[in-house]
């Protein structure tokens, strides 16, 4: 599938789920609501035209005043990929886990939750991943992460 | 190496004995800087500057540096590459099992201060010199073999200066 015609076609096909941010030279992302989440997962894998069949990776991004969550999800069998993501509000930071729909989101999973504090609903391990196994210090990645060595470049 | 250690201590007083003291110091410590054998510890970018340089073009092995892939075999560490916080109790754990003496030169600029690491970065050491004693630093990222041969021949300087009763 062409470029536009995915575009077109997700925005028919759940139009009242995704809105779509960007679809320039790059791949196209979609935003969907948290609590869209498992429903529209499950949905574009078992879609016959889409058949998103491989999560190839769970990015976090914190912009300093809200949390993003983007998946990319990739069809091996039609040969096409896109993103989606979810806002979150810095108070209430949880998902639910995917991996009763791509069992490979468990390591994205554990480490958005070690470098980000985002909460992972229904994920069974939830557990200390790429840090030191005595790490105390909270979740790096936050924006307003701070450590006693930690040193932010200085403004020039 | 515990009769060895006193020898000074007894010879010196006999007549004649420096001799015999300032010999066996020449003896042993040749030997050691012809033979400084590295622990293969390549944990980034500048391993790839190790292996070239151990490889024929640079050619280690004529300064008689030789790879183990055992520290109980090893007299030196090459740190070569970043060491991150959750690395560094297993540098710690290898330097501890080898035997004495030992050295440690530091690679590259991640070894010696944290280097392109230094700012913004929560997970890398800043400098190895936190964790065990450096005897060589060597700057670079990464330094070319030529530094790092230029390295260890300051390192067998070193090993050449050391006499008996200096030993730990």
């Amino acid at each position: 599938m062409e470029r536009n015609q995915l575009v077109s076609y997700i925005k028919n096909k759940f139009q009242d789920t995704v809105t779509l941010l960007e679809s320039g030279k790059g791949e196209s992302f979609f935003q969907i609501k948290p609590e869209d989440l498992l429903v529209f997962s499950r949905a574009i894998r078992d879609d016959e035209r889409l058949g998103m069949d491989w999560l190839s990776c769970i990015s976090g991004v914190d912009t300093g005043e809200r949390f993003e969550v983007v998946y990319s999800v990739a069809s091996v069998v039609n040969r096409i990929r896109f993103n989606y993501k979810l806002v979150l509000d810095y108070d209430k930071a949880e998902i639910e886990s995917v991996q009763k729909i791509w069992p490979g989101a468990n390591w994205h999973e554990r480490e958005l939750w070690e470098l980000y504090g985002i909460n992972v609903n229904n994920h069974g391990n939830l557990t200390r991943f790429l840090l030191p196994d005595n790490w105390d210090q909270g979740h790096p990645l936050r924006k307003d992460w701070d450590a006693p060595d930690f040193k932010r470049m200085p403004e020039k | 190496m515990g009769v060895i250690k006193k020898l000074p201590v007894y010879l010196e007083k006999i007549p004649g004995g420096n001799i015999v003291t300032t010999t066996l110091d020449y003896v042993f410590s040749q030997s050691r800087a012809s033979s400084l054998w590295y622990l293969l510890f390549g944990t980034a970018c500048c391993a790839i500057e190790l292996m070239a340089t151990g490889a024929s073009r640079y050619d280690f092995d004529r300064l008689g540096m030789i790879f183990r892939a055992s520290p109980r075999q090893s007299d030196l560490i090459i740190a070569a590459g970043t060491i991150t916080k959750k690395m560094a109790p297993r540098l710690k754990l290898l330097y501890d099992q080898m035997a004495e003496p030992r050295y440690v030169i530091a690679m590259g600029g991640c070894t010696v201060s944290g280097g392109p690491f230094y700012y913004d970065s929560y997970a890398v050491e800043k400098g190895i010199d936190h964790i065990v004693p450096v005897d060589v630093y060597i700057p670079g990222c990464p330094p070319r073999p030529e530094s790092l041969l230029e390295g260890c021949l300051t390192l067998q300087k070193r090993v050449k200066r050391m006499k008996i009763r200096d030993w730990s």
